[in-house]
Order: C-alpha cells, then structure tokens, then sequence
C-alpha cells in the first residue's frame, strides 16, 4: 500500500492537533535511495496499523516543510509522537533500523 | 517448483539486463533479482551522451528501455535483495532477505557498486545533515550556500558543476597537483571555466565539522602536512565506488582485494556456472557499453553451459549402457588415433559400451568436473557413475583386457 501523502495542512492536523505517533519520509521523485527507501516503508506499514501512522512529503511539491526542519538531503525520516519531534535517520536505512526506532518512539 | 530456473541475474543494471535479454531470447527461464530500482548506477546518471544510437538520454530512460526489452523476451522480475548464495552444487542456491529461495543451472553476477565511504569523523553522523552523495537528490536543499566537492572523477566535476546551479560557491579538494583531474578534458574545462568552482590542490578532507548540521570542514594539506578549516554547509563525497560483492565473501569465488571478480573472456569466475559482468569484475573501462557487452557474453556462455549440462544429465548420466567418456583434442594426432582405435575396438564387441567423445577445447566444465589432465583420457561410467578410468594404450590387446 502506497504511503498517504501529505501537505503542509494535513501535516499539522496529523503531527500537531492529533499528536498521533509516525513517521514522516521527505523524499522526491528523481532520487535514486529514495526509491529504496520508500517501497521498504511501504511493506512494513500493515504491520503497524493503527498503531503507528507512516506518511510521506514530496519536498518539491512542499518546500516549507523541509525548510521548516531544517533538513538537508533526502530520504529523511521524521519521527513523532504527541506533537514533539523524535529525531530522525538519514539516507539508506534498513527496516531494523526503522524498527528499532519506532519502538524506541513507542516506549517513550 | 516456481523457484527453479535456467538462469538466475544478480542486479538489474545494464550489465544484467542486457544478459537479461539474450538470456531470455534464448529462451533460458531467467529471472532478474534486483534490489532497488532499475538501471542501477545508470538510474541516477542525468545525462548519457556516449550510449550507440542514443544521442542523448537520461540514464533512467535508457535504463527503462534495457528493461522493456527484456520483458519482451518473457524474463521475470523480482524486487528484493540477495543476502547469501550456496554455489557449492549443480544447482545454485540464493536466498533474499525476505527469506525466499531459488535455485538456478547458472548464475550471472551483476550487482554493481556503491559509493565508497572514507569513514571519517563526522562523514556518517551528518550524513543527511549536510553530508551527501548524491547531487540530483540533494544540491537543491544547498540553495545560496558553500558546498565542498571531495574527488576529481568524472562523477565529481560533473555533479560539482550541477552543485553550482543552487549553491553560491563550490569547492573542489583535490589530491593532485595544481590543474591536474582525473575526470574527462571536456568536464574539466567546463569546471575550470566556471566562476563558481573553486579547486583547493594536493589536500585531502580529514573531518566533517558540526554538531547538528555541517558547518565546515577540515582540510589536509599533503604537500606541507598542515591543517586548515574551511566553512561551508555541504559536503558531497564522490570518492569512487566500490563493488557490492560483500555478500558473497564466502561463496567461493575468487575477488581481488578490492572485491571486484576476476574472470576470463567469456565472463567465467573460478566456479563452475558462475559468471561477473560489468562493475563486479575486473575490467579496464566502466561504461554501460562495455557492460551491456560483458552481460551478453555472459549469457551467451551460460547458455552454452545450460545446454551441455542438460545434455550431459539427459543423454549420459542416465543412459542404460555403460558409457566411455573419451576426452580428446581433435588437433593432436595421438588422441586421434587412439579414439579411432577404441570405436573401432567397442563397435567390434557388441553393444556393452557407448562412446562418448569430448572435445576438451569445448567443454571445458567436464573436463574440469572429472578432472581430466591429459588427453586423451577415458572415463567408464556405470548408470552415470564412475567405475574407472582406463590407461590409454595405443595396444588393442591391453585395451581390451581393461574393457572386457
């Protein structure tokens, strides 16, 4: 299943006003680690229904996004959870990894 | 089973797509097994202008047709990663990280490179932070800023050049001397013409500099061994690549230190059915021409290989009579004789034993699966089995004791 995307709206509904706990990926469509990236967050998604939401921003097609973060390069992943910033991994990551730090989220 | 194939392709660059094509139009049941997207190395190249009949593409569309073209000829694709491969047998075993597995007669490796890292303080902590390697992903997030360049290879200068399109400055480290790149003449012409290329000579780079986010570099010099800082907001690493052959460390096959494949013309590795196409194996040029022609090779050899074996498993290991397996050079005189000396002797003694000759210049894996040093040489097979060899003697009578 494809990740839900968002705008800077549903960003702040998501992220601030339902303080749900997920990850937000900032990617683009001509990156090439992106495009691994992506389909791995895409497979591990169901595994977390209803407990762990997984979004997506185009960072062309919302640039105050990643201004706002700061952020550098893509693929980036955001984590949050109730409306704070967790942190956030950079580049090709394993699904351990991803794993590893929604649990991490979860537990806090 | 839905797991076994002819003919199995590590990596979905143009190297194995192109083995992918003649594969399949040799209509071997042939999967691709690739882990990120199409074309490889290829698909995050902008800009191809040396591709015959291609003017100029973008990588990823040339990579779109290789793999359009494969598909008409009935190839499957899977989208996953390799992680381990059992080459030990006839039939070659590899498994993914999902934990599926399939087996193959013969296997093409063709899974390309990465970018090197040089593993220096900062390098992996900021990476995302302003540490990059990839200028179409990320020089856009450098808009007005410094930007360091590390390397002088084609991929450098080049991305360096697209750098200068968002940042307001960007510096090139170079390990040689004043004026000196490795890159082709017309990229360092167009680099040296560029207002907003600056080139810092005979340094390396020792440490990202930053908590948070970049926010220098420290810069070696090599000729007078100091030091310096230099400010800036990015770093893209374009330090070469180095081939992703790590997982099979222990398969077997022979790599140099560096883990690029050794092989002979026809793409062959030191196993037995096990072929090194494009940037897995040693070779002078890296370009997807020279890659496509090594994946052709490759399968063409497999091919070869397929047949033999089939024809081997059908026709002689499970034949009823008693085979001679005669091992001969059709250019040297003696083992001429002697095989017309022994059909000569078999045919006289009724239907006990069937021939069947080898040619050592062309099937080369038998002769290495019975390990057959000097010709001519027979083999007698029993149901497919070894029973003995016989000594090749050009005396009817010594001969014949030995067969009957």
């Amino acid at each position: 299943m494809s990740l839900q995307q968002l705008n800077s709206n549903r960003f702040e509904e998501i992220i601030y006003d339902n303080c749900e706990p997920c990850l937000v990926i900032f990617s683009k469509k001509d990156c090439h680690v992106c495009k691994e990236v992506v389909p791995m967050l895409e497979e591990l998604q169901p595994q977390y229904e209803g407990k762990f939401g997984f979004y997506y921003v185009d960072v062309e097609e919302d640039k105050n996004l990643f201004q706002r973060f700061s952020l550098k390069g893509v693929p980036q992943i955001l984590f949050f959870n109730e409306g704070e910033y967790q942190g956030k991994v950079a580049g090709k990551v394993e699904e351990e990894t991803i794993e590893e730090k929604i649990a991490e989220v979860l537990g806090a | 089973m839905d797991n076994i194939y002819d003919l199995i392709i590590i990596g979905g660059g143009p190297a194995g797509l192109s083995a992918a094509i003649y594969g399949g139009r040799a209509k071997l049941k042939t999967l691709v097994i690739n882990k990120g997207t199409i074309g490889g190395l290829v698909d995050t190249t902008r800009e191809i202008v040396n591709y015959p009949g291609y003017i100029q593409v973008s990588g990823p569309d040339l990579m779109k047709d290789f793999k359009k073209h494969a598909e008409h000829f009935n190839v499957e694709f899977l989208k996953e990663e390799v992680i381990s491969v059992d080459f030990s047998q006839e039939e070659k075993i590899i498994k993914t990280k999902k934990g599926k597995e399939f087996s193959a007669k013969a296997v093409i490796i063709a899974c390309g490179s990465e970018p090197r890292i040089l593993n220096i303080p900062g390098e992996k902590t900021l990476r995302g932070s302003g540490v990059a390697y990839c200028a179409t992903c990320d020089a856009e997030f450098f808009e007005g800023e410094d930007v360091v360049v590390v390397g002088s290879g084609d991929q450098a200068i080049e991305e360096g050049m697209y750098i200068t399109k968002f940042a307001r400055k960007v510096t090139v480290i170079i390990l040689h001397d004043e004026g000196i790149l490795d890159c082709n003449k017309v990229s360092a012409e167009r680099a040296f013409n560029n207002e907003k290329m600056e080139f810092i000579w005979n340094s390396t780079i020792e440490a990202v500099l930053g908590e948070e986010n970049v926010e220098g570099v420290k810069i070696k010099n090599l000729k007078t061994g100091s030091s310096s800082e230099l400010t800036c907001q990015g770093v893209f690493f374009f330090v070469g690549m180095i081939p992703s052959t790590h997982f099979l460390k222990d398969s077997g096959l022979e790599m140099d230190q560096r883990g690029y494949i050794p092989v002979n013309e026809g793409m062959e590795t030191n196993l037995e059915g096990i072929y090194a196409v494009g940037d897995n194996r040693v070779k002078y040029l890296r370009q997807v021409v020279s890659a496509a022609g090594d994946g052709a090779t490759a399968a063409v050899a497999a091919e070869r290989f397929i047949e033999e074996l089939n024809y081997f498993n059908s026709k002689i290991l499970q034949n009823d009579n008693k085979i001679l397996l005669l091992f001969f050079n059709v250019f040297m005189n003696e083992s001429v004789e002697f095989s017309t000396l022994l059909e000569k002797l078999i045919s006289e003694n009724g239907d006990e034993y069937k021939i069947f000759k080898v040619d050592m210049a062309t099937k080369k894996s038998l002769a290495e699966k019975y390990a057959i040093e000097k010709v001519p040489s027979v083999v007698v097979l029993d149901k497919g089995k070894e029973i003995k060899r016989l000594d090749c003697s050009m005396n009817v009578e010594k001969l014949k004791s030995q067969l009957f």
